[in-house]
C-alpha cells in the first residue's frame, strides 16, 4: 500500500514540477511585479510601491479607453465569428464534391500567426496601396479613399473585421465536429413529426450541441480578450491610442516603456476581469455538460 | 507478475522523467560551470566565443557570418557562434541573456539602449582595449561619440546611420520645381506635388512608430543655435526645446505637411509603408537612412530619384545626429581578450568599409571618405553634410534619460491626436514640455 502511494506521488512529480516552474512561478511573479516599480532601465532598484501601478492605470484615460474597446473587441468579434463559423459548419456538414479542399481553405486562417494576419490586413486596408480601397473605387462605391486604419471611426471596425476572419475557422472546426455527432435518427424523428429545417435547427441541432457552443464561446472569448497580436500587427493601438485593447495596452507598456510593473498591474486587472466573466458566464448558462466536446 | 512488472516500469519512467526535468532546470548552472573551466584553460586551446546580433536581417546575418569565417581562418584557436534572434525580439532576447548571465562574449549594443546597459552594469568599458588598437586613431569623432556614455566607450559602432532626403527627380522636373532646402520649401514643394485624385502625394509621411524622427528633427532645427547640443532636449538656458515659440512654428508647419502634402492614411504609417509608398510612386519625398538606398536602387528606375541634404530651419541650420549600433562586451564575459580581437577585426578599415558598402552605412573610419564609392551617387550627400558642420550641426541625442525608451511612443500617440484635431497645439507642446522637464528632475535627483 505504501509502495502504491509512493508510486502515485512519484508519478505526479514531473507534472507538478512542470506546472510549478512554467505556470505557477510566472503567475505569482507577475502578481508581485504589479506592486513593484519594475523598469528595465534600472533593474538593480525595484522597490515595492503598493497600489501605485493600479492607481496609475485607472487614472490613465488610455487605459479606460482600452477597457471599453476590449468589450467591443470581444463581443462583436465573438458574435460574428460564431454566426459565420456556425453557418460554415452547417454548409460543410453535407458531403459535396471538393469538400476536403474547401474545408482546407476554411480552416487555413486558423493556422496563421495573429501577428502575420495583422500585417496582411494592414496592407489590405492601406488606403493608398491596399486592395479594399482600390476595389471600392473601381466599383464606384466610394469617390474618396477611406483611411480604414488612420480614421479613428474606422480603425476599430477594421481590426475587428480582421479578427472575425481569423476566428471563423475555430468555430467552423469545433462546431462541425459537434454537428457530426448528432445522431441521424433525431432528424428522422423530427421529420416524421413534421418539423421543418428551421425548426430542426433550433429544436434538435442547437440543443444537442449546446455544451460545445458554451465551451467554445467561453474559450474563444478568453482568447480574444488576451490576444494582442492582430492589433499589434495592424495598428499598434493607433491612431492616437484609439484601437488599444487591454492586452495590446499591456504589451505597449512592456515593449515601449520597459515598465514591467505597470504592465503586470494591467495583467492582474485582466485576470480579475476574466475570472468574474467566467463565473458569470458559467452560472448563467448553467449547463452540466460543459467541457464535453 | 505482469502487474508488478508494469508498476516497476512506471516507477522507472517517472523517475527518468523527473530527472530530466531537474536536469533541464539546472541546465544554466552546469553550462556556467563548464565555461568557467574552459575560461581558465584557454591558453593554447580553442576558445569558443558567443556573439549575438540585434538588427537581424537575412542579408546582414550573411555579411556578418562572412566576416566571422574570415576571422576564424586567421585565428584558428578562436571559434565564433553567431546568434541571430529575429529583429523584433532581439533586444529583449539580449536583455534576457544579460540578466540571466548566459554565456555571451560579443553583443550588439544600440545607441537607444546603451545607457540602459551601462546603468545595469551589463557592459564592459572598451577604452583600455581601444588604446592598444592601432586603427583606433582613424575612427571618426562621430563614431566615438555615439559609442560613448559619460567618459567611457561602451560599444564600437559598426557603421553610422544618417538621415537624408530622397526625392523624385522626374516629378520635380515635370512641375518645374527646385529641390527644397528648408523645411518651409519642403512643405511648399510637397504640397505642389500633391494630387490626391491621381493618388499622388508630395511627402512620405510617417505618423506611426518613429514619427518623432520628423517632429523632433523639425523642432530641433527650428530652435537652431539655441539648442544645447550635448543635452539636446533642452535649450541653452535649460528649458525644453518644446517650450519655445520656434517649436510652435515647427509644429504648425508639421500640421500643414500632413494636411496638404501627405496621404491621409500615413498618420499610422511606419518604416515599411513609408518606404513602400516612395518606391511604388505614391509619394515624392522621403527622409530616410542610407540603409534604404539598396531597396530604392532595386525597385526604382535610375534617374527617377536623387538625394539631397536634410532641410534646414528658418535660421539656415539643420540639426542632425548620427545613429549607430555596434559591438560591445558583456561585463561578465570570460573571454574578453578574444572578444575584443573579434571586434577589432570587424572594425578594421578594410572589413568595416566592405560591410558598410554591402549593407548601406557610413563607415566609421575617416579614410573611407576617400573611397570613390562614397564620393559619388546616393552616398555623396551624406559626406557633403558631414563636410559642413556649421550648417549641418551635430547634436548628441538624449539617450541617457530613462524616458527615452518610451518617448517614441508618447510622442507618436500625442502627435496623432494633434493631427486628428483631438489635441490643440498648445496642449501638445505642453505635454511634451512636461515630459522632458520631468525627466530632467528625475535625472537630477
Amino acid at each position: 500500500m505504501n509502495n502504491r502511494k509512493l508510486f502515485i506521488v512519484l508519478s505526479l512529480v514531473p507534472a507538478l514540477l512542470l506546472v510549478l516552474v512554467f505556470t505557477c512561478y510566472p503567475f505569482f511573479k507577475g502578481i508581485v511585479m504589479a506592486f513593484q516599480e519594475y523598469k528595465l532601465f534600472d533593474l538593480n532598484n525595484v522597490p515595492f510601491v503598493g497600489f501605485d501601478n493600479f492607481k496609475a492605470a485607472f487614472d490613465d484615460p488610455k487605459f479606460m479607453h482600452a477597457l471599453t474597446n476590449s468589450a467591443y473587441w470581444v463581443f462583436v468579434s465573438l458574435f460574428f465569428q460564431f454566426v459565420i463559423g456556425f453557418a460554415l459548419a452547417l454548409l460543410l456538414k453535407k458531403p459535396f464534391r471538393g469538400r476536403g479542399i474547401y474545408q482546407g481553405f476554411v480552416f487555413y486562417s486558423w493556422a496563421l500567426s495573429g501577428f502575420l494576419i495583422g500585417m496582411i490586413w494592414k496592407w489590405i486596408f492601406n488606403s493608398q496601396m491596399g486592395p479594399v480601397n482600390d476595389i471600392l473605387m473601381r466599383l464606384g462605391i466610394i469617390d474618396e479613399r477611406i483611411g480604414f486604419l488612420s480614421d479613428p471611426k474606422w480603425a476599430m471596425v477594421s481590426v475587428i473585421v480582421a479578427n472575425v476572419w481569423y476566428g471563423i475557422a475555430f468555430f467552423a472546426i469545433m462546431l462541425l465536429a459537434a454537428l457530426q455527432s448528432v445522431p441521424g435518427e433525431l432528424y428522422e424523428a423530427a421529420d416524421m413529426d413534421g418539423a421543418g429545417t428551421v425548426r430542426q435547427l433550433f429544436s434538435v441541432t442547437l440543443p444537442y450541441i449546446m455544451p460545445t457552443v458554451i465551451t467554445t464561446t467561453l474559450l474563444r472569448a478568453i482568447w480574444i480578450f488576451n490576444d494582442p497580436t492582430i492589433i499589434y500587427g495592424m495598428t499598434n493601438g493607433g491612431p492616437a491610442g484609439s484601437t488599444h485593447v487591454l492586452s495590446s495596452f499591456m504589451l505597449d507598456k512592456i515593449i515601449y516603456a520597459g515598465d514591467y510593473g505597470a504592465a503586470s498591474a494591467v495583467g492582474v486587472i485582466m485576470i480579475g476581469i476574466l475570472l468574474l466573466y467566467t463565473i458569470f458566464y458559467l452560472s448563467v448558462t448553467r449547463s452540466e455538460k460543459v467541457g464535453d466536446f | 507478475m505482469r502487474r508488478h512488472g508494469r508498476k516497476t516500469v512506471g516507477l522507472l519512467l517517472s523517475g527518468v522523467m523527473m530527472l530530466s526535468v531537474l536536469a533541464g532546470c539546472g541546465g544554466n548552472n552546469s553550462t556556467d560551470g563548464e565555461s568557467a573551466n574552459g575560461g581558465g584553460k584557454s591558453d593554447g586551446e580553442t576558445v569558443k566565443l558567443r556573439m549575438v546580433e540585434s538588427l537581424t536581417s537575412p542579408k546582414r546575418t550573411e555579411l556578418l557570418q562572412k566576416m566571422i569565417d574570415q576571422f576564424e581562418t586567421e585565428n584558428p584557436t578562436i571559434q565564433v557562434e553567431l546568434i541571430s534572434p529575429p529583429f523584433d525580439q532581439a533586444d529583449n532576447k539580449i536583455r534576457t541573456m544579460l540578466a540571466g548571465k548566459q554565456d555571451l562574449d560579443v553583443m550588439e549594443v544600440r545607441d537607444l539602449n546603451v545607457a540602459e546597459f551601462v546603468n545595469n552594469k551589463y557592459t564592459e568599458p572598451l577604452d583600455a582595449y581601444a588604446a592598444k588598437w592601432s586603427d583606433y586613431a582613424t575612427v571618426t569623432a562621430t563614431a566615438k561619440s555615439v559609442g560613448t556614455v559619460g567618459e567611457n566607450l561602451y560599444f564600437m559602432p559598426s557603421g553610422l546611420y544618417l538621415r537624408q532626403m530622397f526625392y523624385r527627380q522626374d516629378w520635380l522636373k515635370e512641375k518645374g520645381l527646385e529641390v527644397p532646402e528648408t523645411w518651409q520649401e519642403l512643405v511648399d514643394t510637397a504640397a505642389a506635388l500633391t494630387d490626391s485624385s491621381k493618388n499622388r502625394y508630395g511627402f512620405s509621411f510617417r505618423g506611426g512608430p518613429g514619427s518623432n524622427g520628423t517632429t523632433d528633427t523639425m523642432i530641433l532645427s527650428y530652435n537652431g543655435d539655441n539648442v544645447n547640443l550635448d543635452d539636446s532636449q533642452f535649450t541653452k538656458d535649460g528649458k525644453t526645446i518644446y517650450s519655445t515659440p520656434e517649436a510652435k512654428q515647427a509644429m504648425e508647419l508639421y500640421m500643414k505637411l500632413y494636411k496638404e502634402a501627405s496621404p491621409p492614411d500615413s498618420i499610422n504609417w511606419g518604416f515599411s509603408e513609408q518606404v513602400q509608398a516612395f518606391t511604388s510612386g505614391v509619394t515624392g519625398i522621403l527622409l530616410q537612412d542610407p540603409d534604404v538606398i539598396q531597396s530604392l536602387q532595386q525597385s526604382m528606375d535610375e534617374g527617377t530619384w536623387a538625394t539631397a541634404p536634410m532641410p534646414k530651419g528658418p535660421n539656415g541650420k539643420a540639426l542632425m545626429a548620427a545613429g549607430a549600433s555596434g559591438w560591445g562586451i558583456p561585463s561578465y564575459s570570460k573571454h574578453k581578450e578574444e572578444a575584443w580581437k573579434l571586434i577589432e577585426f570587424m572594425s578594421s578599415p578594410k572589413q568595416n568599409t566592405a560591410f558598410s558598402k554591402d549593407y548601406g552605412l557610413i563607415p566609421v573610419h575617416t579614410a573611407a571618405a576617400e573611397d570613390e564609392f562614397f564620393k559619388t551617387g546616393p552616398y555623396k550627400t551624406l559626406l557633403d553634410m558631414g563636410n559642413q558642420p556649421d550648417v549641418f550641426v551635430s547634436y548628441k541625442p538624449a539617450f541617457q534619460y530613462p524616458g527615452t525608451g518610451q518617448w517614441g511612443q508618447v510622442s507618436a500617440e500625442s502627435q496623432q491626436s494633434f493631427l486628428l484635431g483631438k489635441t490643440s497645439l498648445d496642449d501638445l507642446l505642453k505635454k511634451w514640455d512636461e515630459y522632458w522637464a520631468n525627466e530632467k528632475t528625475k535625472m537630477q535627483k
